[in-house]
């Protein structure tokens, strides 16, 4: 009885809105809009996106309360957000976490909409400003990353507007308007802070409006059904029709798959911020720092490893070119094919470009976070010899040995499984080189290896070559490749001899 | 019931990451100031920049510092000089004024640390024995110096021994005569050479101090520039 009162009571105002606003009677068909039937777990990763959306607005708002926006105080800021404020790094964790789970949902429900083919008619636009969205999120994450800024932050800006630097004539321009001078300085954390937090989210926020209020219009694709084909001057009848005769309501039917889905990446994405923390920031952003291993974050490390690995010559065009191309194509899509066959396994060219991106993509990020064209800068200084390439060995071989660490051999070059990868490791070096083939490589270079000529007096170059003459797994017999170690000339000096005998 | 059950864990699992949230794995440790002298700056530095070379055991191909019976003989003052000024082909200088990392006092910091971590109390005032880092070695006898080497080394260190050759001018031109007296007197053990007052062929009692300085001498004079 009191509850139908209360009720009854609580329908005045909320009457009284809907007279003058209309919000019920416009909100109604989003709620209960028709959804197909067959619509299960494979569309859940749209509303998973604008899950971690939101939370990327909650969780920033929080942080603009804090954050100084200012080359002097910025890195301080976030030093105070993560240790004075309570829950200030936890903030910033699900800030960051949800950053990169954003962009991989994303991702994958880009995928899903590519392989069922849901972008053909007539939900072209649909997919057109999902790539807006996905652009405008991944200039998010990156002008989110200079927000850090620490080390990496500054020389991502300096990478960006490197690139930017290489436009042909207008060059100078656009990197000045980027950074907001010739240089990284107060002015470009400004320029960024202005594009994170306004610029960037309006678009953001509109971009998913207008994405929302076309999957209304256009209703959600069914699963593609192979021979059920896309005939654009009969396809929204027909789809109309059906979903009139066995569509179910969005709410609650299909909304109780998204809210499980998305429950579950809450979940995961509180524990990751729980057990990894905040991103950086890593150290001050100091240009004099040579010392330095700067990274993007990860929806970058592709583009960071696909860089490091371009040919010199061809880095212009294809770091210039190739974005261009790639977001062209993506427009492009659904122009390329609006109707006809939906189904993944009756467009096997599709499934197989899908698959190609994907591990491209997955590759290029392996050898972006492994980077092993990266000398360890202080591998010479930090590593030890390990002990089976010291015991019984001479003591010139001993004395290669500390040549060889103190010549920083030890940052290109493995020795034990520790040490530089640029160039190969060493432990096996004498079954594959003599004596003279290791002087002449390491005298003059070559393949990559800078010439060691004038760095090296004769008897460093001796002990270091009696050092290297020393590494083969044990018992292993004299190479057999040609002319690795050769018999010894006889006319050798004793010494000498004892150099490539061991 | 169900939504009940699945709400209060929810809740439950909220609460515990709140009490907990300070002590989580991902809570970033408080920036603690790095201070120098102390025993994790001391060990953290040494990791760094000496360990490549100067490690423990049969690791590292020079000296190992982390040797209590290094410490017991060299002197702070000595080892300070060296770390700033370099020596040798390869040991380069570490302080600022030559190009290193450090400025004087982190390397009086440094060798301080590393004395209490490994050595014990301070060595000071005139090397008593042997091995005692000196800018002026002694000057031994170089002809007594042979007949010592003939006696004491040449059986494993001979033009032909089997340990190699130590009279090699390539070996002698890239080792000074500190590391040849700091060779002879702390030996590496665990790569089979011993210290100076182990027993050896026709020295059952070792060397005597004397013995130590001629045979550096000795080699000295074999090294071609």
């Amino acid at each position: 009885m009191i509850l139908a009162r209360i009720l009854a009571l609580a329908k005045i105002p909320i009457e009284w809105i809907e007279l003058r606003t209309g919000a019920i009677a416009f909100s109604k068909p989003m709620l209960f809009h028709h959804v197909p039937r067959s619509a299960k777990w494979w569309y859940v990763f749209g509303s998973a996106t604008l899950m971690f959306f939101t939370i990327q607005i909650v969780t920033g708002v929080c942080l603009g309360t804090m954050y100084a926006p200012s080359a002097a105080q910025a890195w301080e800021s976030l030093r105070y957000i993560d240790e004075d404020v309570p829950f200030g790094w936890m903030l910033r964790a699900l800030h960051g976490w949800s950053s990169t789970a954003m962009v991989v949902m994303m991702v994958i429900h880009m995928l899903q909409v590519f392989l069922h083919g849901s972008f053909k008619f007539p939900r072209e636009l649909n997919w057109i400003t999902g790539v807006f969205l996905l652009l405008t999120v991944l200039a998010l994450a990156f002008t989110g990353q200079v927000m850090r800024w620490d080390q990496d932050a500054y020389w991502g800006l300096g990478i960006g507007a490197a690139i930017v630097d290489r436009v042909p004539i207008f060059g100078d321009q656009m990197r000045g308007l980027l950074l907001g001078g010739p240089i990284i300085g107060g002015e470009t954390l400004n320029r960024f802070f202005a594009l994170h937090v306004f610029i960037l989210p309006g678009a953001a926020i509109a971009l998913v409006g207008v994405h929302m209020t076309l999957i209304i219009k256009n209703g959600i694709s069914e699963m593609p059904k192979p021979g059920a084909v896309v005939v654009p001057s009969t396809y929204r009848k027909e789809f109309e029709e059906r979903m009139e005769k066995t569509g179910v309501p969005f709410f609650p039917d299909a909304v109780q798959r998204d809210m499980v889905f998305c429950g579950t990446c809450l979940i995961i994405l509180i524990i990751l911020a729980a057990s990894f923390g905040p991103f950086g920031p890593g150290g001050m952003p100091d240009p004099t720092l040579i010392d330095t291993n700067p990274r993007p974050d990860y929806p970058f490390m592709w583009i960071f490893g696909a860089v490091s690995l371009l040919p010199p010559a061809s880095e212009t065009a294809i770091m210039l070119i190739t974005p261009a191309i790639g977001v062209l194509i993506l427009i492009a899509v659904p122009f390329l094919s609006n109707s006809g066959e939906r189904a993944p396994s009756r467009r096997p060219g599709m499934v197989l470009v899908a698959v190609f991106v994907v591990m491209a993509i997955v590759a290029l990020t392996y050898e972006g976070v492994t980077s092993p064209w990266s000398p360890v800068m202080d591998a010479w200084s930090s590593l030890a010899t390990p002990a089976q390439f010291i015991k019984g060995r001479t003591p010139l071989q001993v004395q290669g040995a500390v040549v060889f660490q103190s010549v920083q051999c030890r940052n290109c070059h493995e020795l034990g499984g520790f040490g530089g990868k640029r160039g190969p490791a060493l432990d096996e070096i004498s079954t594959r080189l003599s004596p003279d083939q290791l002087v002449r490589q390491i005298q003059q270079g070559g393949g990559n290896m800078p010439a060691f000529g004038k760095n090296l007096n004769s008897a460093q170059m001796s002990a270091l070559v009696a050092f290297l003459g020393t590494l083969r797994p044990e018992n292993e017999p004299d190479s057999k490749i040609p002319g690795a170690n050769l018999p010894l000339p006889t006319s050798m000096s004793p010494p000498d001899r004892g150099v490539l005998t061991r | 019931m169900m939504h009940l059950r699945v709400a209060s864990v929810f809740l439950c699992a909220m609460l515990a990451i709140v009490v907990a949230c300070e002590r989580l794995p991902g809570a970033p440790k408080a920036s603690i100031p790095v201070v120098v002298g102390s025993p994790s700056w001391t060990l953290a530095t040494f990791n760094t920049n000496c360990r490549g070379c100067h490690s423990q055991g049969a690791e590292g191909a020079a000296l190992p510092l982390v040797n209590p019976g290094y410490w017991k003989i060299a002197n702070d003052d000595q080892i300070t000089k060296v770390i700033a000024l370099g020596q040798g082909v390869s040991m380069p200088g570490y302080l600022d004024e030559n190009g290193g990392p450090f400025s004087a006092d982190e390397i009086d910091a440094l060798v301080k640390g590393m004395r209490s971590m490994w050595g014990g109390e301070p060595h000071d005032g005139n090397p008593v024995l042997p091995g005692t880092i000196s800018p002026t070695l002694v000057v031994g006898d170089a002809v007594a110096g042979a007949l010592v080497f003939e006696s004491a080394c040449a059986n494993c260190h001979g033009a032909n021994g089997p340990a190699g050759s130590v009279t090699d001018p390539m070996y002698l031109r890239l080792i000074s005569d500190q590391g040849l007296w700091s060779a002879v007197v702390y030996g590496r053990s665990e790569l089979g050479s011993p210290p100076w007052n182990s027993p050896m062929p026709n020295h059952p009692n070792g060397l005597t101090p004397t013995e130590v300085a001629d045979v550096v001498s000795w080699l000295a004079t074999k090294r071609t520039q």
